[in-house]
C-alpha cells in the first residue's frame, strides 16, 4: 500500500485545489439536493376550507362547516390544484350540510356538472335542477350566497359566474338574482 | 437502400414495442371478467372491472355503477381528464376520491383506501369495496349469484333532555314495519336491506337499555330486524320517515340504574379504516380498558398484548369524540361501554370488525389529548386544558417495535364554525347621488303576473297578492300627494307573455328609470320548500337603497306581527338596475301557515301597504330630493 502510495507522484499544490473544490462544490449540491428532496416529500401543510350554508331561520346569516382539501399530489400542476379545489369547494357547498341542519338548500337534484377557473374567477355549471325554484328570494339568496362564500374562500378566488347546463342565464326563469355577471360576496 | 431497411427495421422494432408497451398497460386491466350481480331484481354487470394487486376497481363510466348510483339517489361529478371523482350522495354527504391518492373522504370522515384510485386509458378507476361501503352498500353472494345489497350503515343513538333518540340510515330507501311493541321491546323490520352493523350494542339511557340487530332472509331479500330493548316505565314516540333514508324514533324513560351519567357516547361514526399496507405483522389481543383520573386530568390506558398498528381519530369541537383503532386484534374482555369522569364523558369498548378494536371516548370539551404508544400497549392522556388546533388524526405501532404517533394528513373536519355575525352586509348609509328628474313619482311593481304567477299556495298565489297590495299603497300614496306609477295595474306580464325573466325585469326597471322616479319599490311574497322560515325582509342592492330600506322595514316590523327578518343585500335584477333608490319587499311566506292566514287577510294586506307608504314619506323627510345628508 506505502509502496503504491509513495510510487505516486506528489502533486504539486496548484493542481490539488481544483479536485478538492469540485469535490466541495459536489457535496454542496448533494447536501442542497437531499435538503430540497426532503423538503419537498414532506407531508403539505392541512388546508382547511370553510363550507358556507345559508341559516333557515332567516335566509341570510351564514354558518360553516370546516372540510380538509387535498393537497396538491405528485404530477397535478398548480393550475390543476386550483381547479380542483374549486371544484371540491363547489361540490360541497351545493351539497350542503347534514340534512338534520335547517340550511337554506339548493333544489333537489342540484348538482355541480363542471367548473372552470379564469384568473381569479371560478365558473360553476350547475344542472337544470337549480331552476326548480318555489319562487322566493329567500331560497334564490340563501343558495347562491351559500354557493359565493364557499367558493370564494379558495385562496385565489375572489367571483363565482353561475351557468346552468353550459349556459349563462340572465336571471333562473322567474327569479329574481341576476346571474349573467359573476358574483361576490360583496354582492350578498 | 441497406440504410432504408435498417431504418424500417428500427421504426417497426419501436412501434412494436410500444405496442407491447401499451398491451401491458391496457390489457391486464381490461382482462378482468365483468362482474356480474343483482341489482333491484335485474341482473346487471360491472364491465369496466379491473383488478390491481388482488383489489377490485371498478370505472365511472360503467353503465351499471350509474345504475346503481341512480338507484341510492347519489350523483357523480367527474370529467374526462380530471382527477378527482366526488360523489354526492342523496344523505349528503361528499364522497371524495382522487388518482393517486389512498386517502378517500366520506362525508366528515377520512380513509386510506387499499388501493390509490388509478386511470385505466383516461378513464378513473375507483377501488369497488371502499365505493360501496361509502354508498353503504354491499355484494354478497346468494349462492349462485352476487347480490347488490342495500346495508343498514348507521344507527345513530342521540341522547338529550332524559331521552333517546335512534336514526338510521341505509344505501336505499328504508321501509319499516313495526313488528313488536309491548313495555319490555319495540321491533323494527327493514325489509330489503342487511347490515354490517354489531349485533348488540348497549345504550343505558333515556328509556333504551340496548340495541339488537340481527339480519334474516336470502342475499336477495334480506331483512333486518332493529329491536330496541326499553328500561321498565320507558315510552316511545311516533317513527319519523321523512325523507325514506332517514328513519328516527324518539325514547323516553326514568334512567336506567347502571351509570350515572345520562349521555350515553354517541357512536364513532361506523366507517371502518382500513388497516394500512404495513402493518405490524401478526394478531394481537386487547386485554383490558381502564381508566385513571388524576389531577392533571385522565388517563386511558389500552392494555394489549402482542404487536399492532393503531390509527386515531378525533373530531373538531363542538364534537369532541374520539377515537383509536388497534388492527389485526381482537377484544378478549366483554364490550364496554360506560361512562368517564371529567374531562371525559364517555368511553366505548368494541370490536368493530374482525380484526380491528375500537376505544372511543367522548370528551367533555376540546380537551388536550395525547396517544402513547407503549410496549405492552397504548395509554391516552386527556388533559383538562383545552386545545383547539389540536392534531386530528395519528397512527403507531404498540408491541415490540414501538413507533411514535405521527400525525397524518388531518381528517377529520369539523362541524360548523359559526361565520354568520362576523359576516355582516356593508350597510353605510350613504344617500344616494341619484337625482331624479319627477321628484314626486314612485314606481310600485307588483311582483310576478301574467303568465308568471310567482309563488303559489293554497289556492293564493304571489302575482294576486302583490297586484292587490301594490292597489293599496297606490291609494294611500296618491292620498298623501305623490305621483305614483306601477309597473302593472292588472295581472299581466309587463313585457310580454312567457318573456325572459331578464325582459320581464328590465321592462319594469325601465319603468322607472326612464320616468326619472324618486324611488322604486317591488312588492313580493315569499316562499320556501317547506313551511318552517316565515316573516317579512326588505332585500336591497345598492349602498344608495339601504336609507330606503331601513325606512319601509322599520315601518313594516313596527306593525306586521310577523317575523322581522331585516334588510339583506342581495344581486336582484330590479333593485340592481334601478338607478334611484329601490327595494324589493318580501312581505311574508305564503309557505308558513302563520304567514299565509295573514297574507290571506285582506286587512293584513291593508297594515302592508300603510307601513311602506309610512317607510318611504319618513325616508323622503330624511332624505330629501337634493340627495343631501338628512336635514
Amino acid at each position: 500500500m506505502s509502496t503504491i502510495r509513495r510510487s505516486r507522484p506528489k502533486p504539486a499544490p496548484s493542481s490539488t485545489s481544483g479536485p478538492r473544490v469540485f469535490a466541495l462544490l459536489v457535496l454542496l449540491a448533494v447536501v442542497a439536493g437531499g435538503t430540497w428532496y426532503v423538503l419537498s416529500r414532506r407531508p403539505a401543510p392541512a388546508q382547511y376550507l370553510s363550507v358556507y350554508y345559508t341559516k333557515q331561520s332567516d335566509g341570510t346569516s351564514l354558518a360553516a362547516w370546516r372540510v380538509s382539501t387535498r393537497p396538491a399530489q405528485a404530477g397535478e400542476t398548480d393550475a390543476e390544484h386550483l381547479h380542483n379545489t374549486v371544484l371540491y369547494a363547489a361540490v360541497q357547498a351545493v351539497a350542503g350540510p347534514p340534512s338534520d341542519v335547517a340550511a337554506v338548500r339548493f333544489p333537489p337534484g342540484t348538482h355541480v356538472q363542471a367548473v372552470s377557473v379564469t384568473g381569479s374567477t371560478a365558473t360553476v355549471d350547475l344542472s337544470k335542477d337549480v331552476a326548480q325554484q318555489v319562487a322566493g328570494t329567500f331560497g334564490e339568496n340563501g343558495e347562491f350566497k351559500s354557493l359565493v362564500y364557499t367558493v370564494t374562500g379558495v385562496p385565489g378566488i375572489n367571483a363565482v359566474q353561475v351557468t346552468v347546463n353550459g349556459a349563462t342565464l340572465e336571471t333562473l326563469p322567474g327569479g329574481h338574482i341576476e346571474l349573467d355577471q359573476p358574483l361576490h360576496r360583496s354582492d350578498f | 437502400m441497406n440504410w432504408i431497411s435498417r431504418y424500417t427495421v428500427r421504426i417497426f422494432s419501436a412501434v412494436a414495442a410500444a405496442a407491447v408497451l401499451l398491451a401491458v398497460s391496457v390489457l391486464p386491466a381490461r382482462s378482468a371478467a365483468a362482474l356480474s350481480f343483482v341489482l333491484g331484481g335485474q341482473t346487471v354487470a360491472f364491465t369496466h372491472v379491473s383488478n390491481s394487486g388482488g383489489v377490485t376497481a371498478v370505472g365511472v363510466e360503467d353503465p351499471s355503477l350509474k345504475k346503481l348510483l341512480g338507484a341510492t339517489g347519489a350523483v357523480m361529478t367527474w370529467k374526462r381528464g380530471e382527477r378527482y371523482v366526488l360523489i354526492t350522495t342523496s344523505e349528503p354527504r361528499v364522497i371524495s376520491f382522487s388518482v393517486g391518492d389512498r386517502a378517500y373522504e366520506v362525508g366528515p370522515l377520512s380513509a386510506q383506501a387499499s388501493v390509490a384510485p388509478y386511470l385505466v386509458g383516461d378513464e378513473v378507476y375507483l377501488p369497488l369495496d371502499e365505493l360501496l361501503h361509502a354508498l353503504s352498500y354491499a355484494l354478497r353472494s346468494d349462492g349462485s349469484q352476487m347480490v347488490m345489497q342495500p346495508q343498514l350503515s348507521t344507527l345513530d343513538v342521540r341522547a338529550a333532555g332524559g331521552g333517546t333518540t335512534i336514526v338510521a340510515r341505509a344505501g336505499a330507501p328504508l321501509r319499516p314495519r313495526l313488528v313488536e311493541d309491548n313495555a319490555q321491546k319495540v321491533a323494527y323490520e327493514f325489509d330489503g336491506v342487511g347490515t354490517t352493523l354489531a349485533p348488540q350494542r348497549a345504550v343505558n339511557a333515556g328509556g333504551v337499555s340496548s340495541i339488537l340487530v340481527s339480519q334474516s332472509g336470502p342475499a336477495r331479500s334480506p331483512k333486518t330486524l332493529v329491536t330496541v330493548l326499553l328500561t321498565p316505565g320507558a315510552q316511545h314516540g311516533p317513527p319519523r320517515n321523512d325523507n325514506d333514508r332517514d328513519f328516527a324514533v324518539s325514547f323516553s324513560g326514568a334512567a336506567p340504574a347502571v351509570g350515572s351519567a345520562p349521555t350515553p357516547p354517541p357512536p364513532p361514526p361506523q366507517m371502518i379504516t382500513p388497516a394500512p399496507a404495513a402493518t405490524a405483522a401478526g394478531s394481537a389481543t386487547v386485554t383490558g380498558v381502564d381508566a385513571q383520573q388524576s389531577q392533571d386530568g385522565l388517563a386511558v390506558t389500552i392494555h394489549v398484548t402482542g404487536d399492532a398498528a393503531f390509527q386515531w381519530h378525533r373530531l373538531r369541537d363542538p364534537d369532541n369524540r374520539f377515537w383509536v383503532d388497534i388492527q389485526n386484534a381482537h377484544l378478549a374482555t366483554p364490550e364496554q361501554d360506560g361512562t368517564l369522569a371529567d374531562p371525559g364523558v364517555s368511553l366505548r369498548v368494541k370490536q368493530i370488525d374482525g380484526q380491528t378494536v375500537r376505544v372511543a371516548i367522548t370528551l367533555a370539551g376540546p380537551k388536550q389529548l395525547s396517544v402513547n404508544p407503549a410496549t405492552t400497549g397504548l395509554v391516552v392522556s386527556v388533559g383538562t386544558d383545552e386545545d383547539l388546533d389540536a392534531a386530528r388524526a395519528g397512527q403507531g405501532t404498540i408491541g415490540s417495535v414501538v413507533a411514535t404517533t405521527d400525525a397524518v394528513a388531518p381528517v377529520t373536519p369539523a362541524p360548523a364554525d359559526t361565520a354568520g355575525g362576523a359576516l355582516g352586509n356593508p350597510d353605510e348609509l350613504a344617500p344616494s347621488s341619484y337625482v331624479p328628474t319627477n321628484p314626486k313619482l314612485i314606481v310600485i311593481d307588483p311582483g310576478h303576473g301574467g303568465s308568471d304567477t310567482g309563488a303559489s299556495h293554497g289556492g293564493l298565489n304571489e302575482a294576486n297578492l302583490t297586484l292587490d297590495m301594490a292597489g293599496r299603497l297606490r291609494a294611500i300614496l296618491q292620498a298623501r300627494g305623490w305621483q305614483v306609477r306601477m309597473t302593472r295595474t292588472t295581472d299581466v306580464d309587463v313585457y310580454a307573455p312567457n318573456d325572459s325573466a331578464h325582459d320581464e325585469l328590465q321592462a319594469r326597471v325601465n319603468v322607472g328609470n326612464s320616468a326619472g322616479a324618486r324611488m322604486f319599490v317591488s312588492i313580493h311574497v315569499n316562499s320556501f320548500i317547506n313551511s318552517g322560515p316565515s316573516g317579512t325582509t326588505t332585500y336591497y342592492s345598492k349602498a344608495g337603497d339601504v336609507p330606503l330600506a331601513r325606512f319601509i322595514q322599520a315601518a313594516l316590523a313596527a306593525s306586521l306581527g310577523t317575523k322581522d327578518d331585516g334588510i339583506v343585500k342581495s344581486h336582484l335584477y330590479v333593485t340592481l338596475h334601478s338607478y334611484m333608490p329601490a327595494v324589493l319587499v318580501e312581505t311574508a311566506f305564503l309557505s308558513n301557515p302563520d304567514d299565509f292566514a295573514l297574507l290571506d287577510s285582506p286587512s293584513w294586506r291593508q297594515k302592508v301597504a300603510q307601513a311602506i307608504a309610512d317607510g318611504i314619506d319618513r325616508y323622503a323627510q330624511q332624505y330629501p330630493v337634493s340627495g343631501s345628508a338628512p336635514q
